[in-house]
């Protein structure tokens, strides 16, 4: 068991070096980092939000957006690399079974979105801790009751979304073990996160009584294959605690998207099994 | 049998994530209200899908408000209005979005109708006062739904009592909403006088100085200059009401 886990941390480090090196994921920090640090400017724009909702959604929007492309496009770059390279044939000649190559390179791609979400979350952090020490200051002095945000609802959202990156890593690992090129990888791993992001109409439709078997089979099989990566995108009530939500809700969303990280690897590795390189 | 032992444990792990997704789904579902509303539906392609994917949807709200005005400008009742339930759906804790679609669409939009029916002089005035009625209606509803939203709602309260008073010609709904804009905490200190001043106007006299009565003894005499110009209201209706001296309010010493 040790040695196979020293394996797949091996292939962990070097997959995260290889990506934290990589041009495009500096891009994309420096896009999202930027998209952050701009949303004080934009708040000119904004029309009765209250800013620090306006500040929170326009860096909730960066780390989805550009979070979900790095996911993909970086996660399937870093896996037909070693194909197209054929480094991933020298490695597995090697005592090193294709379950921990793969699960090495899950590892180190999702500590490289763990470096993206940190980083920006951080900064989201300052920022709207920053304009809310003005904002307060200025609710003071006209008699009004300040809008606050939460720090530890901002470590939540932070480990969800890093949560939620986990998934769609997973899903474009899946997919890329079972692709031929690089490009279709990246494409049906971008459709997954669409319509994983658009699953809960399944869900929702799923609870409501229908009349048609086929109708509702189609559904439940949509719902059970499909993550619903819309759960994760409960920021405003964490952060701004503006509907509230209950800490256990929390924590069955993180347990739901660990599940999915173990139920897609499984079937990565099954299907990476069978893969000719 | 064996070679289906992996494939059949992966199905088994992806139905059962699914199926615990379902759980989460339904105790985090209430935080996202944003979602899954059916005003977006008719908008979902101009580019209000963003704002569903996650993350951005004050932009995205701000963009179609924004737009919502182009639309404005040129009268297009439907579009605006489209536009405007979508702005308000998209954020929906925001009061600006609620307030004007609900003055636009109580106010603005059934003198669009009536222009758009030949005007003025063509539309009779019956049914004028039924477009307007009607488009007040829709406006309060759409107010009394932002109320809902709202954590302070008194603003909201307000514009919805004058579109009764003023378009609906309804007073006894126009004051109940005063009456809930004066109680709310965040109450302005107008909403109170206006409320017992339709009361009164409307020949509900006496009920118009009880409630006022009450609510300038608990909520205003407490404060720091008492109110006098309401006390001064109120002395005026006593006047009116021919009341007796003993069940006048007693007289405080900063009374002139």
């Amino acid at each position: 068991m040790i040695p196979s886990l020293q394996r797949t941390l091996w292939i962990t480090r070097v997959t995260f070096l290889e990506a934290v090196r990589q041009r495009f994921f500096a891009f994309l920090m420096v896009l999202g980092a930027a998209m952050v640090l701009s949303s004080v400017s934009f708040r000119v724009f904004d029309f009765g939000h209250g800013e620090l909702k306006f500040i929170a959604d326009f860096g909730f929007g960066g780390m989805f957006l550009f979070g979900s492309v790095l996911s993909v496009v970086m996660t399937a770059q870093l896996f037909f690399s070693e194909i197209d390279n054929k480094t991933a044939l020298t490695l597995l000649a090697k005592p090193l079974s294709r379950s921990e190559f793969l699960l090495g390179k899950f590892f180190g791609a999702w500590a490289v979105l763990g470096v993206f979400v940190v980083v920006l979350s951080g900064l989201l952090g300052v920022v709207m801790w920053a304009r809310e020490q003005e904002l307060v200051a200025m609710a003071e002095q006209a008699g009004k009751v300040p809008v606050t945000f939460s720090a530890s609802g901002m470590v939540q959202f932070a480990l969800l979304q890093w949560l939620r990156l986990g998934v769609v890593i997973a899903i474009v690992l899946t997919v890329s073990a079972l692709a031929r090129t690089f490009l279709f990888a990246v494409v049906v791993g971008s459709l997954a996160v669409v319509a994983g992001q658009l699953q809960w109409i399944a869900q929702d439709a799923v609870l409501k009584p229908t009349g048609s078997l086929i109708y509702g089979a189609f559904l439940w099989l949509s719902t059970r294959l499909l993550p619903n990566l819309q759960q994760f995108n409960i920021g405003d009530a964490l952060v701004l605690g503006a509907t509230g939500v209950p800490a256990e809700a929390v924590a069955e969303v993180a347990l739901s998207g660990l599940a999915y990280m173990v139920a897609y690897l499984f079937v990565g590795t099954l299907v990476f099994r069978r893969r000719e390189i | 049998m064996r070679p289906y032992y992996a494939p059949g444990l992966a199905l088994l792990l992806v139905v059962g994530a699914g199926a615990f997704s379902e759980i989460s789904w339904r105790s985090v579902r209430p935080s996202i209200p944003e979602i899954g509303r059916k005003e977006l539906e008719p908008t979902l392609g101009q580019g209000v899908l963003l704002g569903i994917l996650g993350g951005l949807r004050t932009v995205v709200a701000d963009l179609t408000w924004i737009r919502s005005y182009v639309l404005w400008e040129r009268k297009d009742r439907p579009g605006c209005e489209a536009l405007m339930r979508t702005a308000c759906a998209l954020d929906p804790h925001s009061r600006y979005f609620w307030e004007n679609t609900g003055y636009a669409i109580g106010f603005d939009m059934a003198h669009w109708e009536i222009r758009r029916r030949g005007g003025y002089a063509k539309v009779p005035a019956e049914t004028q006062q039924r477009i307007f009625q009607q488009y007040a209606r829709r406006g309060i509803d759409v107010l009394v739904e932002g109320i809902g939203h709202s954590k302070a709602p008194a603003p909201l309260l307000l514009c919805a009592a004058q579109l009764a008073e003023t378009k609906l010609k309804d007073h006894a709904l126009s004051v109940r909403y005063y009456q809930e804009a004066a109680e709310s905490p965040d109450a302005p200190w107008f909403a109170a006088r206006i409320c017992a001043n339709i009361m009164w106007e409307d020949g509900r006299k006496a009920e118009a100085y009880r409630w006022f009565r009450k609510y300038w003894t608990e909520r205003m005499l407490p404060k720091e200059d008492g109110f006098p110009d309401d006390l001064r209201q109120l002395r005026v209706m006593e006047a009116g009401l021919r009341l007796k001296p003993e069940e006048r309010i007693p007289r405080p010493t900063w009374e002139r």
